[in-house]
């Protein structure tokens, strides 16, 4: 299977209000790169996801794939499709490999 | 964190619960035994489950008074874990026989601790006032573990234990313990009218906090934890907590069993209700969880290299003794 999934293990939370004061440093073209969105609370810490790392983590509900996932964040962000496609398999790969995500 | 609690939290991580005052103990050291309060039914405490599941509050932990002494525990606790809510409790372990581990099990708890003060079953009893109780306990221990819930131990330190802490880790293991929680000690309730004879002095916290972080370093088989930000203080320490400080009103809260909230079980100051009040507002807006997240710099403090770490300790303790929440935690031995 291809779809991708959040290990059911990991505690997490969606900050909405925050996502929306970095929406808006975005728009306002400040650096949001290092600004989480979402946290993750693993074996006793916590991690952040920013912006583009929060909204895939959002999408990994085990309904869609790689591509699927791209195909959703382009109505996002304005950029190349391969540029973006190329983001996102970096930031899967690397969560596939801590195992915070798997193939559902 | 650069960034302040609430930039990024938009609610606390964990709602400590006191579902109830009432205990069928009597501790020298309980911060709840003298209270009393009304309670909330079964209902409504299901409402406030659904405002910290709207809220995304990850974690509640049930403590009290004792959480079994309410008969809707299990149905209060299946209803939270039904809408995605991790649930623990603190229990003296007393009710909490091999049936009763069974429905804790089907219950859906993630985790439970057993308050276990001493590994000396008598000085145990003598200390909860409760001939038999370490028996219980430790049998308690054993039947969340045989029906496969995962279990924790917590010990408040006090004179009677500081200098055999060791001995509370033995126990542990023997009983399967995941982590041992060595608890600060609070001086509120009875704890602070019995603090002459319990508390330690500010040189013999020193000395156990050296000694206990130098032995959970060496620990590979037990989770040893602490919840004591003086101990950020020390030299070497090298843990990374989430936040610095107390966590209280940052990472966590607590409710009384009418809905009042207050930063911890600890601090009597009344934030707001979770079913009367605007849970948002409070979070972002309430003066005493503002001045808990930005307190400043008093006495002793003003100066200290490890301010920035510590935060002037822990604030519950500053705040039974001086009436201030930004005074120097009465246990520093600086
Ligand atoms: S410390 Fe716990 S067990 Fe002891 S009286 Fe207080 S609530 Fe009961
Ligand atoms: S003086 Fe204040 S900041 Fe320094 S260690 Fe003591 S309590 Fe912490």
């Amino acid at each position: 299977m291809t779809f991708l999934q959040r290990n059911p293990d990991i505690v997490w939370r969606h900050e909405k209000r925050r996502e929306e004061q970095v929406l808006k440093e975005m728009d306002a073209g400040k650096d949001v790169e290092e600004r989480g969105t979402v946290i993750l609370l693993i074996s006793g810490m916590m991690h952040q996801l920013n912006l583009l790392g929060g909204m895939i983590w959002n999408l990994c509900d085990g309904t869609r794939t790689e591509e699927q996932i791209v195909d959703c964040l382009l109505k996002e962000f304005d950029v190349e499709r391969n540029v973006l496609a190329a983001d996102v398999a970096e930031f899967i790969e690397d969560l596939l490999q801590r195992e915070w995500l798997i193939y559902g | 964190m650069a960034d302040t609690i609430t930039e990024l939290f938009s609610a606390p991580l964990t709602f400590n619960w006191t579902l109830s005052y009432k205990c069928n103990f009597t501790c020298s050291h309980c911060y709840s035994r003298d209270e009393v309060g009304e309670e909330l039914p079964t209902e409504k405490i299901k409402q406030v489950v659904d405002v910290l599941a709207d809220r995304q509050v990850p974690f509640i932990n049930f403590g009290g008074g004792e959480p079994l002494i309410r008969d809707d525990l299990l149905e209060v606790t299946r209803y939270a874990t039904d809408k995605g809510l991790n649930v623990s409790m603190n229990s003296n372990g007393w009710l909490l026989d091999h049936a009763t581990a069974e429905q804790i099990q089907q219950a859906g708890f993630k985790s439970v601790g057993i308050s276990i003060d001493s590994a000396v079953g008598k000085s145990h009893d003598d200390f909860r006032n409760m001939n038999g109780s370490f028996e219980r306990a430790t049998a308690a221990l054993d039947a969340l573990h045989q029906v496969g819930v995962k279990t924790t131990m917590s010990a408040v330190i006090s004179r009677i234990n500081f200098k055999d802490f060791h001995s509370l880790l033995d126990l542990a293991r023997k009983h399967k313990v995941s982590q041992v929680f060595l608890h600060n000690f609070k001086c509120s309730g009875r704890g602070f009218k019995n603090r002459e004879d319990l508390d330690l002095s500010p040189q013999e916290w020193k000395e156990f906090y050296v000694e206990a972080l130098g032995t959970k370093k060496v620990t590979k088989d037990l989770l040893i934890s602490f919840d004591d930000p003086v101990i950020a203080s020390l030299p070497g320490y090298d843990e990374n907590p989430m936040v610095k400080g107390s966590s209280c009103g940052k990472l966590s809260l607590h409710l009384r069993p009418n809905g009042d909230i207050t930063p911890c079980g600890f601090i009597p100051l009344v934030v707001g209700n979770i079913l009367t009040d605007n849970f948002e507002d409070l979070w972002y807006n309430s003066p005493v969880l503002n001045g808990m997240r930005n307190k400043e710099a008093k006495g002793k403090c003003q100066g200290c290299g490890a301010y920035q770490d510590c935060l002037g300790g822990c604030t519950a303790r500053s705040f039974a003794t001086t009436g201030d929440l930004s005074e120097p935690d009465p246990h520093c031995w600086k």
